[in-house]
This record gives C-alpha cells, structure tokens and sequence, in this order.
C-alpha cells in the first residue's frame, strides 16, 4: 500500500491540530501584545515572559549593565520553587493515600463504623481547604507544617471515599467465585475484594492530586517562598506581570503532567481497567 | 427406588452419616423455604417447601420462569444463603457457607482480570496451597479439556464469551468438586457457540463423572444436556415437575448431538416441558 502525503497528514491530525491551537494562541497574543491595544503591564508580549522565565532560571545582572548579579527571583530559581511545591504535594499525597487506603479499607469492610464516621470525611470534603487554613496556622503555625497537613486534609477524603466505594462496589459473585475455589475469607479480601477495588482507588488518587495542587498553589500565598504560588502572587504584587504569566503557565503544565503521570502509573498498574 | 433405600439407611433425623457417604446422595434438599423481606418490609416467598435428592453422577436441568427462585436455590446450594426453614445437605453435611466442594459457574464470568487465563484457573489450589508445579500441571490439564491450551497467557478479557464461560468450567474443575452448579453458563452467548458448548460440556460431564446443577431457560438446553429435569413454577417458588430424561437410550450407540436434538422422544420431552411451563402462567 502507498502512503500518500495527505493520508499520513490524516493520521497524524490530532496532534497537528494541538500544535496548531498552540501556535495560533502565541500568534494572537503576540499581536495584541505588538499592536499597543493593551499596555504591556496588563499583557506582556511572549517574549517579555520567556525572558522572564528563563531569568527565572538562571544568575543575571539586576539590571542593565549593573555589576550586581541576583539568581533566580526571590532567593530562588524558578525550578527550585516549583520542586518545593512539588515536594509539599508529595509529602501530603502519601501520608493521604496511606490513611486514605487503610481507613478507606476498614470503612468498607465495616459498614456500621461506614455509617458512623462517613458524614465527618463527607463534611471535611466539602470544605475548602483554604476555609480552615487559619485553623491549622494556629495548630501548627505558618512553616510547612501547615502546608503539609493542609495537603493531607484536603487529599485524605476524595482517597477515603472512592477506596470505601470501591470497596463497596466489587461484584459480590467475584467474591463468591473465590470462597467456592476454596479460598478463605481473608484470602478474599487480599486477593480478590482488594484488586477488584484498584480502579476506584487510583481514581480517588487522581482526583486527589488535582484537588491537592490547586490547595497547594493557594496555600503558598501565606509565607511560601520558596513555592511556585507564592512567587506566582509575589511578582504579581511587584507588578512583574511577565513572571507571574510565567508562573501561572508553569503551575498549568506541572498540573496536566501530574495528572498525565497518574494516569500512566494507574494504567501500569491496572491494564485491565475498562476492560472486564 | 436408590435414593429412598440409601435415605433410610444411611441418615438419622438429623443428617449426621451413620454408613459411608459414598452411598448417600450428592445432595439432599428437605422442606426448604426462603423468604425475603423488602426494603417496605413486606415478605415475599422466593421459595416454597422444595423437597429434592440429587444422586451421584445427576445431570440436574432446572427450568422455570425468571423470578421462580433457581438462582436462591443455586446459591443456598452454593452456602451464599441459608434457608429460612428447611435444611440442605451436600454429601450427608449440612451445608455451611461455601466449599470447593460444591464448584460454581457463573452466568456472567468472574475471571479475575488482574490474572492470566491460567492464573484463573490456578487460583483455587494456590488458595488452598497447592504447589507452583503441581499447579500449573492440573491447570494445563484442565485448559487442555475445555480447548483453550493455547490461551493460558492470555487475559480473561481478550477471550471471547465462550471462551470466557470455558474457562471459568476450567477453573472450576481444577478445584475438583464433586458438584459442579452452574447457573444459565450459556445464557447470553450465540445459538452456534451454545450448542458448541453444551456438547463439550456433556462429553466432559461422562469422562468427569461430576454431579451437575444446571439452571437455564432454555428447555432444549435442559433436555439435551440432563439426565432429569426439574420444572419449577414461581410465586411462590416451587417444584412443579421432575422428569427423567434419557433420549440417549432410545438412540443407537454411535448418536451424535445433532441425533439427540433431531430424536422423536426428544421433541416429546421438550413439548411436554414447554406445556408444564406455560400451564404455570408466565
């Protein structure tokens, strides 16, 4: 068979129509940006936020021929605060997904305490998380400690629930199947209740880490540095518009990779998942 | 006849051995009733006063309408129920929970996606311990016997559904039970692949020597594959008929399946059946 030009074009168009999408957003901004219609302080033009990004990134003169050299912005490279917020949400994920895993398993094994402590992670789920940051400041006062358990409280119940759901929800006849093969109650739940209910926990973990990266960057506007949030907010207080643009790009894209990278380690670990 | 001499002699009233359980029926169901309560509380009687023996070696059709309570019978057979009067023996015990010996084939499969075909049907014996080789070498057996050698390393889900149903006989097998239950296992597969199936699990049921409980809907299904069929009507769920079947006697040795489906006394028992279960009402 020929592949023709078009037909491998034709293959190949969903991603040229993301490139496309991209290049057409530059190429609007970079328009208005050049055509003066909005002062660059509102809107600066592509270029002013690379620039920033990449001074974000490395040691440059303070100014324009100046002598003094400063690194990065706020005592920081860029990648370093964005490795700070990374290493919060890190912290806060595990310990969530540890508790959320293990109470999650014994509420679904135990409908009766389901039923009693249910409404509690219900109520702290529906709560945003900023609403009770104050709370925390003062348990815990304004270091990383606050930050770290506000990650977990805002992480540890979306877990909770899709693990007691999954648990809930694996088919009776699967369990049924393994104690007529002569399996024991608990080599049930070990290897069947418990694998049954993997696609609903890496859900409520996807879930989670979205939820957990939108508290963090908040998070952050309190005495984050170093923290991509915080020099978010701080440049934008410091009127640094092209930094700040740099950094709301930043945040956007670490959010769909680590959506992406949840994504590839729950279809490593679940390949069947929509499949049964 | 058997099955009355070997109730007198084998039990006491309350169904503990006296002689050896080899000369007691498969199963024995006395007065057996179930009820349910509703969400509105009201009760509702799945089942009513079910009396039945299951000899050794039975193959056990039971036809009835949905809602006439196969399925509750099935899973108190099973010991996923228990009976709210009455009481049900497997093997001269009374049944407690489930048990490897009594093996279930679900209408819809319930392989375990996370394990190869062959991890399927090596699941019960590394439950209960058995060793990787010993293992692997029944498996093999089993995938052997039902036609699906070739698919161990596949996933349950790259199968087809008579594959599926296929393998989930596999694993059952591999357990060894005496009682194989299987309820409507070829329901919702094609009439090609349904006969497939019914001929392949008659030959494996006369080479394995198992009691089967078979529950369908489909009255040739029950008439091809069964040494007896049971008719059972609903509200409330109970026996309306118990017939032998033998059409195979009737036939030369060398009969093949299509001889069965195509014998007169074949089409005799299906329409006298069919007759049983529209005179219930459905």
């Amino acid at each position: 068979m020929k592949t023709t030009l078009s037909g491998r074009l034709h293959a190949h168009l969903p991603k040229l129509q993301v490139v496309f999408s991209i290049v057409l957003l530059l190429f609007v901004w970079w328009a208005v940006t050049a055509s003066n219609i909005v002062s660059a302080l509102y809107l600066p033009s592509p270029a002013a936020v690379w620039d920033a990004f990449v001074d974000a990134n490395t040691c440059h003169p303070i100014a324009e021929g100046s002598a003094r050299i400063v690194c990065g912005s706020q005592e920081y490279f860029l990648w370093q605060h964005l490795l700070m917020s990374l290493f919060r949400i890190a912290v806060g994920l595990v310990a969530a997904v540890a508790a959320g895993v293990l109470i999650g398993f014994v509420l679904g094994m135990m409908p009766i305490v389901n039923r009693i402590v249910s409404p509690y992670i219900n109520f702290l789920r529906m709560l945003p998380p900023l609403g009770y940051i104050g709370l925390l400041i003062v348990w815990f006062g304004i270091g990383d400690a606050t930050k770290i358990w506000l990650l977990f409280l805002a992480a540890f119940p979306p877990i909770t629930i899709s693990t007691v759901q999954g648990i809930e929800g694996v088919n009776r006849d699967r369990v049924n199947a393994a104690l007529s093969l002569g399996a024991s109650r608990v080599q049930a739940v070990l290897h069947v209740v418990l694998p049954s209910a993997l696609p609903s926990i890496m859900n409520g973990i996807r879930i989670a880490t979205g939820f957990a990266w939108t508290t963090v960057v908040a998070a952050e506007l309190n005495n984050g540095i170093p923290g991509i949030g915080a020099l978010a907010y701080l440049s934008g207080t410091q009127l640094d518009t092209p930094l700040t643009i740099a950094c709301i790009i930043v945040i956007g894209v670490a959010a769909v990779l680590l959506d992406w990278l949840i994504r590839a380690i729950t279809r490593l670990i679940i390949p069947w998942e929509g499949k049964d | 006849m058997e099955t009355r001499k070997t109730a007198t002699a084998g039990t006491t009233t309350d169904g503990q051995t006296l002689t050896s359980a080899r000369r007691e029926p498969a199963v024995r169901i006395e007065h057996v009733s179930k009820i349910y309560t509703t969400q509105q509380g009201e009760e509702v009687v799945a089942l009513q006063d079910i009396n039945l023996t299951i000899d050794r070696g039975d193959f056990i059709c039971v036809v009835g309408p949905s809602g006439c309570g196969k399925t509750t019978l099935l899973n108190m057979l099973a010991g996923y129920e228990k009976p709210s009067s009455g009481w049900i023996q497997a093997n001269a015990k009374q049944i407690d929970g489930a048990d490897p010996q009594r093996g279930v084939v679900f209408q819809k499969p319930t392989l375990y996606p996370w394990l190869t075909v062959k991890g399927n049907v090596e699941f019960g014996m590394r439950m209960q311990g058995k060793s990787r080789q010993e293992r692997s070498a029944i498996a093999d057996e089993f995938l052997e016997l039902v036609g699906l050698a070739d698919a161990g390393g596949r996933r349950p889900y790259e199968l087809s559904g008579g594959m599926q149903q296929r393998c989930q006989i596999a694993r059952v097998l591999a357990t060894d039970p005496e009682l194989i239950m299987m309820d409507e296992p070829y329901g919702a597969l094609d009439a090609l692949t349904r006969e497939n199936l019914q001929n392949e699990l008659l030959r494996i049921w006369r080479e394995r020597k198992k009691t089967v409980f078979f529950i369908t809907h489909s009255v040739d299904e029950a008439v091809f594959l069964g040494t007896r069929v049971i008719v059972m009507s609903k509200h409330p769920g109970t026996v309306v008929m118990d017939v032998p079947v033998d059409v195979a006697s009737t036939l030369p040795e060398d009969a093949t399946p299509e001889d069965i489906r195509s014998a007169p006394e074949f089409v005799r028992l299906c329409a006298q059946i069919t007759n049983k279960i529209y005179e219930q009402g459905m």
